[in-house]
């Protein structure tokens, strides 16, 4: 069966002449569904035939910035391109950081950059399926991801001092340490979560229309996830079964039980699925946490005994925080280079960090997972119709700023 | 290989089962719908109380500044610089880049900084979001109408509601 | 005394009153700001917000959208450069009034020949069809074709607004419209005309006047009635065109202040007609109460299928256009035919 209506007609007589309806369209950047960026549309008809991303919108410059400033200064800057990710985007320069420096985090400290990086990462999640969802005109989904999300985000604001600027790990460490009142928010949290992702499922998941505009659209055969170079939830949602936290796992993660959600199909409800499922691991995770977190020092005893005694007491008593030794401030590694990967959010997040001696990085590249999804996105849009490529943008969960960087 | 395995496969969208699921998300609209569960701050009635430990706006003891320029040197943002006074150097903020981070705090040697869980404020033009020494060493306080106009509650999380506020004790 | 006797006669003449009063012009209007009022808190509530609720707080923000509706009169309409600004202006506004228009051969009550402020017109208003004044301001013994034609003309005025803003999100919402029209006129006609053959008539009062209501009788053709009216005034899940997220708003994608109201009322306002006419056809209309009470019961049970099709909002998102085409001709239109025969064999009995 051919859809070409020039190829049912029989011919002459009653052949039509069928003239081909193409046109750009040039979506956003002010568009109520392109984000920060450009997307130039060809159309015919309802078909996408081609898309040209403009990105860049959002571009900060992140990797320049970081080759003037010293290390320290550096956490805060690497996580403003996904702010709601900021965990991961700290943990991984801060793991390529310490691969130079030849330090090791002290146990408690990696279960702790686990916990406060899953507490991340379901926040992350509920607000890709958040976007997602409006982005399918569902604004109940839209408003829920923001709404249990923030459950999450209070969470680390009580560990860490702030809603999403976290700035929480450190060279050797983590600032602060998990106290009573912070596990038992946790329990009710994902008590509340465990509930409400019941809601979430009739509403959303199993909504026939979210399922009509999910199912076979954007769909990525694990050949192509592969060769495009996908990551994290997309190319587990095409049947890749890759994590780096099962693969090389950093934190507490080799300690952690969990199973990674991987589907087969590759197309968005897949992706959704595979986002929804982490979600459920991630809370799992964190409960393990809870219970296994072992007692210990939450910085590197190197750094600990650079702290005067009475002060280091003074603070992890009272506050259980630790504070920092004078040598942050402008420390300076030997010479070296580290790469880190974690697994963020949105997939893989690569560092590469070069240290020439000095107090300054000689360079920082960070690889974020949305900015490999800009030439999946452009590729998984052609040939679908033009309602798809906002649902194919939500279920890809590409975030502009993490790829402008 | 036990990672074939793992790789699932969603149960396809069934028919019979569509009726069903339109029926329950209708459901579950309406259940919402006669029981919401709204987590809204009603802001300018109802104020947050910050937790203890929230990075907020700063405050410096002047008396136990020792001049040493580490928070100066540690600040990301360049926020913080050193001002001298009487041959004395002490910091001063710029609120304007300060980006909340903390690291001054938690570098003083001697604790001569301070976070305050307060974040809300709001400054008639950008000179003003300088503080010289002097004025950094008051706590800050901005007039802020309180009593009946202004609850103060306190974010708590509920494992029905998800966030409900509770009525702050000061 | 006279002239307030000639004025009460004039008000209160049907065809004025239905149209420009109740639930005409003017209560269409307030029904309008009160259905985006509903739609808005209702969504709110299963959003975990609170909606509007500033605008006199006491009542839950009912003001609300009348400070919007003040806030889009006094703003500036933009036209743009190239477009031809009277075509530009009339585009919404003939939009709304022919969404309005179909009320007028709507029966909304019967007019008792005595004992009711109506029955003075019970003569000139008399159906004989039915053996009683009807409370319509076009009294028909056709007035479901009446009503179902005026209702196929407004895609027309959407793609006419479309037209004239020549912009190309505007086109392409306007081109969904045309193919999304065909698809639930058909469905809309086909399950009407099932009601008509089961009961016989063409006439909307004889149909409420049946002994039994038309969602007993059919209820295939109820839901789909249900289903064209969704697809046909652009409520959830069928908000294709004027998709926000892909097509910004559409038709009004270049419609700014009180053009925008009108052009966004226009479809309000038809999914009240076709709740008017949802309630005659399948809800028993102003059964069993006559004149006043019944028309304001009509009214009553049209605002409540009016507030289920907004409430949609807050469960769905959106169909894909193909989707929502194949779903109508490939599933809906086969019940169509189901429901023209159910109502031919049920009318057998129901003479």
């Amino acid at each position: 069966m051919t859809s070409r209506p020039e190829e049912l007609l029989p011919e002459g007589g009653m052949g039509v002449e069928v003239v081909p309806v193409s046109g750009e369209l040039n979506v956003g950047p002010q568009h109520p569904g392109a984000g920060h960026m450009r997307i130039l549309v060809k159309l015919n008809g309802d078909i996408i035939e081609d898309v040209d991303l403009d990105v860049g919108y959002v571009h900060r410059s992140v990797e320049k910035l970081c080759e003037n400033r010293n290390y320290i200064h550096l956490i805060p800057l690497v996580e403003r391109p996904a702010i709601l990710d900021s965990i991961h985007m700290n943990l991984g320069y801060i793991l390529a950081v310490e691969k130079i420096l030849g330090v090791q985090a002290p146990e408690r400290a990696q279960y702790l950059r686990s916990f406060s990086a899953e507490v991340n990462r379901i926040a992350s999640h509920l607000y890709g399926l958040g976007i997602l969802t409006v982005f399918l005109g569902h604004s109940t989904g839209f408003m829920w991801g923001f709404g249990d999300r923030e459950v999450w985000v209070e969470i680390l604001q009580a560990l860490t001092g702030a809603r999403v600027t976290n700035s929480y790990i450190i060279p050797g460490g983590v600032r602060r340490d998990l106290g009573g009142a912070i596990i038992e928010m946790t329990n009710k949290a994902l008590d509340y979560t465990e509930r409400k992702l019941k809601d979430w499922k009739s509403m959303v998941l199993n909504n026939p229309v979210i399922r009509a505009r999910l199912e076979n659209v954007g769909v990525m055969s694990r050949e192509n996830a592969v060769r495009w170079g996908a990551v994290g939830p997309n190319l587990r949602g095409s049947g890749v079964y890759y994590d780096v936290r099962k693969m090389e796992p950093y934190a507490a993660y080799d300690k952690l039980d969990f199973e990674i959600p991987v589907y087969k199909e590759g197309d968005g409800f897949a992706r959704t699925l595979v986002r929804f499922e982490e979600i459920e691991q991630s809370m799992k995770m964190i409960r393990q946490i809870l219970k296994e977190i072992p007692e210990g020092p939450i910085l590197t005893d190197r750094f600990l005994n650079q702290i005067p005694p009475t002060r280091r007491k003074k603070w992890l008593e009272e506050q259980r925080r630790v504070v920092f030794p004078g040598y942050y401030a402008s420390f300076r590694p030997p010479k070296g280079e580290a790469t880190s990967m974690v697994e963020a959010g949105r997939g893989e997040l690569l560092y590469y960090v070069i240290s020439d001696g000095s107090a300054h990085p000689y360079r920082v590249r960070m690889i974020t997972p949305s900015y490999r999804l800009i030439y999946v996105f452009k590729e998984l849009v052609k040939g679908s119709r033009y309602a798809d490529l906002v649902s194919i943008y939500g279920s890809l969960d590409y975030f502009p700023p993490e790829a402008d960087r | 290989m036990d990672k074939v395995n793992k790789i699932k496969e969603y149960e396809k969208k069934n028919p019979f089962r569509l009726f069903a699921d339109h029926v329950s998300a209708v459901a579950t609209g309406l259940k919402y719908t006669f029981k919401p569960t709204r987590i809204t701050l009603q802001y300018p009635e109802e104020a947050l109380l910050l937790p203890n430990g929230y990075r907020g706006m700063l405050r410096l003891y002047k008396d136990i500044c020792i001049g040493c320029t580490l928070c100066a040197l540690v600040c990301p943002a360049d926020a913080m610089k050193m001002a001298t006074e009487q041959g004395k150097k002490y910091p001063m903020i710029n609120y304007g880049r300060c980006v909340f981070c903390g690291f001054c705090v938690d570098i003083c040697p001697v604790d001569a900084l301070r976070e305050t869980g307060m974040h809300d404020a709001a400054f008639q033009n950008r000179r003003e979001l300088v503080f010289d020494p002097d004025k950094f060493n008051a706590d800050f306080q901005q007039e802020m109408p309180t009593g009946k106009t202004v609850r103060r509650v306190k974010a708590i999380i509920d494992e029905n509601k998800g966030i409900k506020y509770e009525p702050a004790d000061n | 005394m006279d002239v307030l006797a000639l004025l009460e006669f004039y008000i209160l003449y049907p065809s004025f009153f239905v149209m420009i009063i109740f639930p005409g012009l003017i209560f269409a209007l307030i029904v309008l700001l009160y259905t985006i009022w509903f739609e808005r808190k209702i969504a709110a509530k299963v959003q975990m917000r609170f909606g509007p609720l500033y605008a006199s707080k006491r009542s839950g923000g009912f003001l609300q959208l009348v400070a919007d509706a003040m806030k889009f009169v006094f703003s500036e309409i933009i036209v743009p450069e190239q477009v031809n600004s009277t075509l530009f202006a009339l585009g919404p506004v003939l939009y709304l009034l022919v969404s309005l228009l179909p009320l007028a051969a709507i029966p909304l009550s019967t007019i008792p020949p005595t004992g009711s402020v109506l029955s003075m017109y019970f003569h000139e208003f008399y159906d004989p069809n039915v053996g009683t004044g009807i409370m319509a301001a076009v009294v028909s013994n056709y007035s479901l074709l009446i009503v179902l034609a005026l209702e196929a003309v407004t895609p027309v005025f959407v793609l006419f607004t479309a037209w004239v803003t020549n912009n190309r999100f505007a086109l392409l919402g306007a081109v969904r419209e045309g193919l999304l029209s065909v698809s639930y006129d058909v469905l809309l006609i086909m399950a009407s005309l099932s009601l008509a053959i089961e009961f016989h008539t063409l006439d909307v009062a004889k149909i409420v006047e049946a002994p039994i209501p038309g969602f007993v009788a059919n209820p295939f053709a109820a839901f789909l009635f249900l289903v064209g009216m969704l697809i046909g005034t652009g409520r959830f899940p069928f908000d294709i065109v004027e998709a926000e997220s892909e097509l910004v708003a559409g038709p009004y994608t270049e419609y700014s202040g009180l053009l925008f109201v009108l052009s966004m009322g226009g479809s309000y306002i038809g999914t009240f007609a076709y709740s008017i006419l949802f309630a005659d056809l399948f809800l028993g209309g102003w059964q069993p109460f006559t004149g006043y009470y019944g028309m304001i019961f009509t009214v009553f049970k049209a605002i409540l299928v009016l507030m289920f099709a907004v409430f949609m909002r807050s469960v769905y998102g959106r169909y894909r256009i193909d989707q929502a085409l194949r779903g109508s001709w490939k599933y809906l239109f086969p019940l169509a035919l189901l429901s023209i025969v159910i109502g031919g064999v049920v009318g057998i009995w129901i003479r």
